[in-house]
């Protein structure tokens, strides 16, 4: 399908729509004590499964193949960020150590 | 604004500011994808008002990029929006006391940030007539800062130095919100199982591994804690 203005539109004007009623679904529209109990107990891993499907491929494929060494600089600076993490609740902490890892990687190579 | 009420927004504003350091430069990747991916500046700051959502934008460039249906980028859109059912019911019952007018306004400001911190005691906890005003200075103080920077992106383009590795700060903020997620041998098991089938399918055409990755995920989870219950 060949890009063409009105689709890019529609694109920019469903996405608005999309995350506008995922985020209002129980704040405006519906009670969540209404659905069915397994419905409930899916949901709450949701932030777990798409967070990891965002971010291990985004450490492990920086570039569309498989980089699993330690030669990988995204790799070993995203676990130094786990590592912030786990021990520091700032979140600016760990974001600051990830990049600041990176940077002293690729300067190192 | 009532004294209580200004107040709390400031309270909100000041919440949220450890986490800004990360929303710069995000907005800013997000606002040069977009151009990257062959929308106007105008369509990338568009993008950014409709959805006001860092990953769904980047998802939704890099399926533009790819020339990708137009059905088929809403639905991986929603997929990645998913995670905003979850926030929504957890947010519900500290708001439902609220006219539907403000309802309306803070699911709209709602990202990953402005729940993490909204959520947390000392603001649940606040006085009910004016935590509202504290969840709104969080969710208006992001808001600014995130379309400053995506126009910031969208007008300098591809004009950064790839040198910089700045889109790293993308996964670098989600890392930052996975690890707290990760508590229990369920939601372990939703986070290995979806980085995993999200490793195996990345061949798949536009980006459908995130998709199947994601729900996957949410059944190894499901499967997990519902055995531990029996």
């Amino acid at each position: 399908m060949a890009a063409s203005p009105v689709n890019e539109w529609l694109v920019i004007v469903g996405a608005g729509v999309v995350t506008f009623l995922t985020r209002a679904s129980f704040i405006v529209f519906a009670d969540p004590h209404k659905f069915p109990h397994a419905f409930r107990v899916a949901l709450a891993f949701v932030p777990a499964a798409v967070l990891a499907a965002i971010v291990v491929p985004g450490l492990v494929m920086p570039h569309g193949t498989m980089e699993l060494t330690p030669a990988n600089p995204r790799l070993v600076a995203g676990l130094a960020a786990v590592a912030v993490a786990a021990k520091v609740r700032n979140p600016l902490v760990s974001i600051v150590a990830g990049m600041v890892v990176l940077w002293g990687l690729q300067a190192l190579a | 604004m009532l004294p209580n009420a200004r107040s709390e927004f400031l309270a909100g504003c000041r919440d949220i500011a450890p986490v800004l350091v990360g929303t710069v430069p995000f907005g800013f990747v997000a606002g040069v994808a977009a151009v990257g991916a062959g929308m106007t500046p105008l369509q990338g700051i568009a993008l950014s008002f409709f959805a006001f959502s860092g990953i769904a934008q980047l998802v939704v460039a890099q399926l533009v990029a790819a020339q990708s249906p137009v059905l088929l980028t809403l639905a991986a859109a929603l997929v990645v929006s998913l995670r905003f059912l979850m926030y929504s019911a957890a947010l519900s019952p500290h708001v439902a006391h609220l006219p539907a007018r403000w309802r309306v306004l803070i699911a709209y400001l709602m990202t990953d940030q402005m729940f993490a911190m909204g959520t947390q005691h000392d603001v649940v906890s606040g006085e009910r007539h004016h935590r509202h005003y504290r969840l709104l200075g969080i969710g208006v103080t992001l808001y600014a800062v995130w379309q400053a920077s995506v126009i910031a992106g969208a007008v300098a383009g591809a004009q950064v130095p790839a040198a910089w590795s700045l889109d790293f700060v993308v996964t670098l903020t989600f890392l930052v919100l996975l690890v707290p997620a990760l508590r229990t041998r369920a939601d372990l098991a939703a986070g290995v199982v979806a980085g995993a089938v999200a490793l195996l399918a990345a061949g798949l055409p536009y980006r459908l591994a995130l998709v199947v990755a994601s729900l996957v995920g949410i059944g190894a989870g499901f499967l997990v804690e519902w055995r531990h219950r029996r």
